[in-house]
């Protein structure tokens, strides 16, 4: 989102394998939830093998409108560490998303007091590193 | 109902056929002792217990042990072995969160009934407090939550917690006092506690007022971080008979387990914790035989003050969505319908996962509960989750045996 590229010194994803196709679909700020193509379930977050009955291993990755609600959030008045410092408060929120599963994120461009549970929202990407972007959501409209 | 839940009748049988008790326990002080390491508490408390018991060391043949958040041990029960100097027949180290001390308590008992030991020692410790520093706890949810998908996003221990509250206000249109009224009541209770950290009095709007750490859970929501250590011995009451206990004995009635989600991304609604808590909870009643209503005291796990609302309800004891308003009214106070962490809980006495809390259930069985002794407890229930409400393990206590 900034033009400037600042040293950004919180958690980075580690990408496993069976999560690479989703990192690199946000790289190029698409936003894809895997799902079973023996089901047709989707299901987040991504893992080699579906978590339903079928435990298939044929997994398709779907390109999602960016559409969801928000299920739960908490405004953080504090950090997990001091890479932290001065962004709070800021909003972790649980997204559910319009194909059904749940997406932990942030919700940005909003004071945060104006979030509320069932609040429309929309993803947006944020260009963290060279190599990460991180799928966020920002009210809808 | 609970009579027919798989494996209920088996369980039953051999808790009354074996008669497994809690025969002793050891509770070091609590505080911020900075100049003893973790394994420096867990051999204290060991010989506390042990002591408590009127046994030697020689007499325990068996040990479960936890984990620690500071010495971090491939095998944490066999490294302790070795430093308490002891040779089990049967060592095991649970970790299941908050829910650890809890299955302990099951653990030890499983080996006992199935013939792997017979005496055995469980002890947790750890210099938490000295050992790692307040924004290494905030971080600590990184071990719980999802590396990858959840901890990017800057998510704290408290923070998950308060994903969890902030849902539970919003779908019984409570407000932040339901929450605040537990920790008023867990300083109440820590009041008469001789080793408990904090004493002042606190008021609903001292909670209130406090600082905001992950909205809507302020402060005084949020459990202490302490340096301790805390064991039992379980046996059987043969056993303790043997070899001469004269302690009262708390007998273990039920156990039972419940797992809802390890990630919040994963977790559907509430319901799916509730239902957790009452898969664990009716496990440990239906090989008990009893229901909610025939508990005396319970012990609840109370990291956030959002846990015990869930499981008050989850357990069954009130109402889903009552939690609140029966803390409120004060009912878990001592004298009241359902004394709750007549210790004073994770939130005001110290923060040892629910190994208080097995300590505390069993003296308030015994009776030695000195100034905060319920009246005559018969049934005591004691409850953990580890994760952020995610897995849950449920113990059924009596002053009797098992009928």
């Amino acid at each position: 989102m900034s033009e400037e590229k600042k040293e950004y010194n919180k958690p980075l994803p580690e990408f496993r394998p069976e999560t690479k196709p989703f990192w690199e679909a946000a790289k190029q700020h698409k936003l894809v939830i895997p799902r079973s193509k023996d089901t047709g379930e989707f299901f987040f977050y991504p893992r080699a093998l579906s978590p339903g009955a079928d435990m298939s291993e044929d997994i398709e990755w779907v390109e999602s409108e960016g559409k969801g609600k928000v299920w739960t959030f908490s405004i953080h008045h504090m950090g997990p560490s001091k890479a932290y410092k001065g962004e709070p408060p800021y909003v972790v929120a649980l997204i559910e998303m319009d194909e059904g599963v749940k997406i932990m994120s942030n919700v940005v461009d909003v004071d945060p007091h104006d979030v509320s549970i069932g609040m429309d929202v929309q993803v947006v990407f944020d260009d963290v590193t060279d190599d990460v972007t991180l799928p966020k959501f920002k009210p809808a409209n | 109902m609970s009579e027919n839940l798989p494996g209920i009748q088996e369980t039953r049988e051999l808790l009354k056929k074996k008669k497994v008790v809690i025969a002793g326990v050891g509770e070091t002080e609590q505080g911020k002792i900075p100049n003893k390491s973790s394994f420096h508490f867990l051999s204290e408390a060991s010989k506390l217990a042990i002591e408590d018991a009127g046994i030697g060391k020689e007499d325990v043949d068996g040990l479960v042990t936890a984990f620690s958040l500071v010495e971090h041990t491939f095998m944490h029960c066999t490294t302790f072995a070795d430093y308490f100097g002891m040779n089990p027949r049967f060592f095991s180290s649970v970790a299941v969160g908050g829910a650890t001390a809890v299955w302990m308590v099951a653990e030890a008992a499983m080996a006992i009934a199935s013939g792997q030991a017979e005496v055995v020692l469980c002890v947790r410790g750890d210099n938490t407090l000295s050992g790692i520093s307040s924004s290494g706890m905030l971080a600590l949810i990184r071990e719980m939550c999802h590396a990858e998908f959840e901890f990017p996003y800057g998510l704290t221990t408290p923070g998950g917690y308060a994903l969890a509250a902030q849902r539970y206000l919003h779908d019984w249109n409570n407000r932040p006092e339901h929450l605040a009224a537990v920790a008023v009541t867990m300083r109440k209770h820590a009041a008469d506690k001789e080793n408990a950290m904090n004493k002042d009095p606190l008021s609903i709007e001292d909670v209130l007022e406090s600082r905001v750490i992950a909205e809507p859970l302020r402060k005084y929501d949020c459990s202490i971080i302490s340096d301790g250590g805390a064991a039992f011995i379980v046996t059987t009451e043969d056993k303790a008979k043997e070899l001469g206990i004269t302690n009262d004995l708390a007998y273990l009635w039920g156990m039972g387990q419940g797992y809802s989600h390890q990630y919040l991304t994963t977790l559907e609604n509430l319901d799916q914790i509730y239902n957790a808590v009452e898969r664990s909870g009716n496990k440990a009643f239906g090989t008990a035989g009893i229901e909610p209503k025939d508990v005396d005291i319970a012990f609840l796990y109370d990291c956030f003050t959002i846990t015990v609302l869930l499981e008050l309800e989850g357990l069954g004891f009130v109402p889903k969505g009552e939690g609140g308003a029966f803390a409120l009214e004060g009912r878990m106070e001592i004298g009241k319908d359902l004394p709750v962490n007549t210790h004073g809980g994770l939130l005001s006495q110290a923060h040892l996962g629910a190994m208080h809390h097995v300590v505390e259930a069993t003296l308030q069985l015994r009776g030695d509960a000195g100034n905060r002794q319920v009246e005559d407890p018969e049934v005591a229930v004691v409850h953990g989750n580890g994760g952020i409400v995610s897995a849950h393990s449920t113990v059924v206590l009596g002053n009797q045996p098992i009928n």
